[in-house]
């Protein structure tokens, strides 16, 4: 969480200057200072191309990767199978059937939780939408398979990652 | 002043002068002008208990707000729904109920059509002040059908009141006082009333669960379609839910001349048949299986090639599919109809009028206004003879009902000496054994079509099925497929287009049409009369 708030701060910086107040002058000093900056880049030693798959890139904070559910203290799955992230979901993906939990503390949980991956758009919303923060999008982005049914996580899947 | 015969009563809501007729409440007189007050404890159908104060308006006649639901208009009363006194009122009564509330909607079933959760979102603050701990009151199961979520309950009393008023069984009580009041049965005597299910629809948040829907699904993920029950010859008026095409619920739908707003339980929770393992879908001969489309091409082979056909009919048909098998058996010279009743089951009836039929299907009174009255009878008996005696070569039965042995033994006997038998049914079992074609029909709540209950009030039922995703085909078009091929129609009409052409041949039909009936039905022998857009009637 403590990363995700320096890149938000980061990003609050680069609005507040862009809001500045515009200056009547003109566009010679923006397009210097923008080539100055490729300039900058051209001469720079270092390449930005990395060696993928040998070598991975982090992805900065807030990315938006491949979904998981979570488990609580007692690494049981924290979904209650509300159906909200399924009601808030755009691409209508994730898939929930109910059924009575067999825990004293909980009265429902899924007994089917599937998300199609080729359907969902990554948006993020039923992480929002979840009341009892059971599912979240991880930062895995390096997602391909070899088959179309592979890309339908179940919910031993989604518990896995 | 009078509106016809009533006396009025002249008052103020919201500073307009309206006129409502003299003794009714604020509350129903303010809904007559589009006012709408909220409720919890209130419903139409019971005595007014007075006891949730979500209702509070302003008056002039009282220094403290009073509560619309019970209170009645007077001339020259003046009642504010949308002041600032009323509006905190209800906020207040908003907050307080939310007390102890557990706020567990995502778990509850009731989430998505509960009372409470409309009335917070649009009466009661947006926060709560509450910092103590909420009270906890007991989770239990009342009955066989019936669990209480006891910290969701709000004390409205109307289930309390349904059972003492509506089923007059009188199981439920409050126990406890103040904020440890809740619902609960009397020690050993369990919630167990033919017509309990009514009480989850009643309680206006998630307190009274319903076991049988417990968890199946969410409720803005259903379709709803208003349809009737043909649990009996009652024809309750229903709503019926479903998911992907598959029935989840079944809720009562008001309708006065009916069924008030209840249903029974036997209704209510008689549709697990259409899912269970012995239910037909897939056509047969004697020794294989059809695909859906050759199992019509087959039967209509039977039938142009068959010189003298016999028809059993049952009491679960439509008027229009009904009237498709009275097309065919027109056609063909010599063919004889008979039907068959299911066995009588019990009557129930209740304090509050409402009644459960012994005849348990839907359209005795639909068969015998187009076949003639005695089709049941005499016309059933002579079929059950010529059956016994071998004279009848090919015969067309339909089974519709939820019973596994079909029409019953004699029946079943009889129809096994017929030459060549093809039957419809809903359920396979023992007694299909060795028919020459078995094809799957269509159960109550799958049928499209109309029925004419006990008391001859013809009403729309309507297919529970998705469109476009139908298991199989429905007799109301198999059987206009079969005319079809005998040359004796020219095109697939859809239930209201077979409608109209039974209004045409058959004159205690001939007043009606699909669109005449709206949602609640029409007395067969009376006519609504037609409003039309001056305001006048034609
Ligand atoms: S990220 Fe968006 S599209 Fe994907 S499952 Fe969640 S809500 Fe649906
Ligand atoms: S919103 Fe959360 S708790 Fe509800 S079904 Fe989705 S993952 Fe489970
Ligand atoms: S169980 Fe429901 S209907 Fe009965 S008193 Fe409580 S809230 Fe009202
Ligand atoms: S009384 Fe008859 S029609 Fe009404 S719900 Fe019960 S079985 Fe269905
Ligand atoms: S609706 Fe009026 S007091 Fe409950």
């Amino acid at each position: 969480m403590a990363n995700h708030d320096d890149a938000s701060e980061k990003q609050d910086e680069t609005r507040t200057g862009t809001t500045e107040p515009r200056k009547k002058a003109s566009f010679a000093l923006p397009v210097i200072k923008g080539l100055a900056n490729t300039l900058a880049h051209v001469l720079r030693r270092e390449p930005n191309t990395i060696h993928y798959p040998e070598e991975k890139r982090t992805p900065y904070p807030g990315y938006r990767g491949e979904h998981r559910l979570k488990r609580d203290e007692l690494g049981r799955e924290k979904c209650t199978a509300c159906f909200l992230c399924a009601t808030a979901c755009p691409a209508f993906c994730i898939e929930i059937v109910a059924e009575e939990a067999p825990w004293d503390d909980r009265e429902k949980r899924p007994r089917i939780f599937n998300i199609d991956m080729m359907r969902c758009i990554y948006c993020g919303m039923c992480e929002e939408a979840c009341p009892c923060d059971a599912i979240e999008l991880t930062p895995i982005y390096n997602i391909p398979s070899r088959t179309r049914g592979e890309k339908i996580y179940d919910k031993e899947k989604l518990l896995s990652l | 002043m009078a509106r016809g015969d009533t006396p009025m009563t002249r008052w103020l809501l919201n500073g307009q002068e309206v006129e409502n007729p003299t003794g009714m409440t604020i509350m129903e007189a303010a809904r007559e002008h589009g006012v709408d007050i909220p409720d919890f404890c209130y419903h139409p159908g019971l005595s007014i208990a007075g006891n949730c104060r979500i209702c509070m308006v302003e008056s002039n006649r009282s220094p403290k707000p009073i509560i619309a639901c019970s209170e009645r208009i007077a001339d020259g009363l003046e009642i504010k729904t949308d002041s600032d006194v009323a509006v905190e009122a209800r906020n207040s009564v908003m907050e307080f109920q939310l007390i102890n509330h557990p706020l567990d909607c995502p778990v509850c079933d009731k989430s998505g059509e509960c009372i409470l959760q409309d009335h917070s979102y649009t009466h009661g603050p947006d926060r709560s002040r509450f910092v103590e701990d909420k009270n906890i009151r007991h989770t239990k199961e009342l009955g066989p059908t019936i669990s209480i979520w006891g910290n969701r309950c709000i004390v409205c009393t109307r289930c309390v009141r349904f059972c003492d008023e509506i089923s007059g069984t009188g199981e439920l009580c409050v126990v406890e006082r103040g904020d440890r009041a809740v619902v609960d049965v009397f020690p050993g005597i369990p919630i167990d009333n033919a017509m309990a299910g009514n009480t989850v629809d009643i309680c206006p948040v998630g307190a009274l669960i319903s076991e049988d829907f417990k968890f199946e699904a969410r409720v803005w993920n259903m379709d709803r379609r208003d349809s009737v029950c043909g649990g009996c010859a009652r024809g309750c008026n229903i709503e019926v839910e479903t998911l992907d095409g598959y029935v989840k619920r079944l809720l009562p739908r008001e309708n006065l001349e009916v069924n008030d707003w209840w249903m029974c339980d036997h209704g209510r929770y008689g549709w697990r048949h259409l899912y269970s393992e012995n239910r037909l879908t897939t056509a047969r001969t004697a020794n294989q299986e059809l695909e859906d489309d050759s199992a019509t091409s087959t039967l209509a082979d039977f039938v142009s090639r068959a010189k003298k056909v016999a028809f059993l009919i049952d009491p679960f048909l439509t008027c229009e599919e009904l009237s498709l098998i009275h097309g065919l058996s027109s056609s063909i010279p010599d063919s004889i109809v008979g039907g068959w009743l299911p066995p009588k089951g019990t009557a129930e009836q209740f304090p509050s009028g409402f009644t459960i039929s012994s005849a348990k299907h839907p359209n005795r009174r639909g068969a015998e206004k187009i076949f003639g009255s005695k089709v049941f009878g005499k016309d059933g008996k002579d079929l059950l003879k010529a059956l016994d005696s071998r004279k009848v070569s090919t015969l067309i039965a339909f089974c519709g009902g939820p019973a596994e042995e079909g029409p019953g033994s004699s029946w079943s006997e009889a129809i096994r000496k017929a030459r060549k038998r093809i039957v419809f049914s809903v359920m396979d079992g023992d007694w299909l054994k060795g028919a020459s074609l078995v094809v799957p029909a269509t159960a109550p709540l799958e049928k499209e079509g109309t029925w004419i209950n006990e008391d001859g009030r013809l009403q729309r039922a309507r297919s529970c099925w998705k469109p476009g995703d139908e298991p199989f085909c429905p007799e109301l078009v198999r059987l206009q497929q079969v005319q079809m091929a005998c040359e004796i129609r020219t095109r697939c009409l859809s239930a209201a287009g077979v409608f109209r052409e039974l209004a045409e041949n058959i004159k205690a039909f001939s007043q009606h049409s699909h669109s005449d009936l709206g949602d609640g039905g029409l007395p067969l022998s009376r006519r609504r009369a037609r409003v039309d857009s001056k305001g006048g009637t034609r």
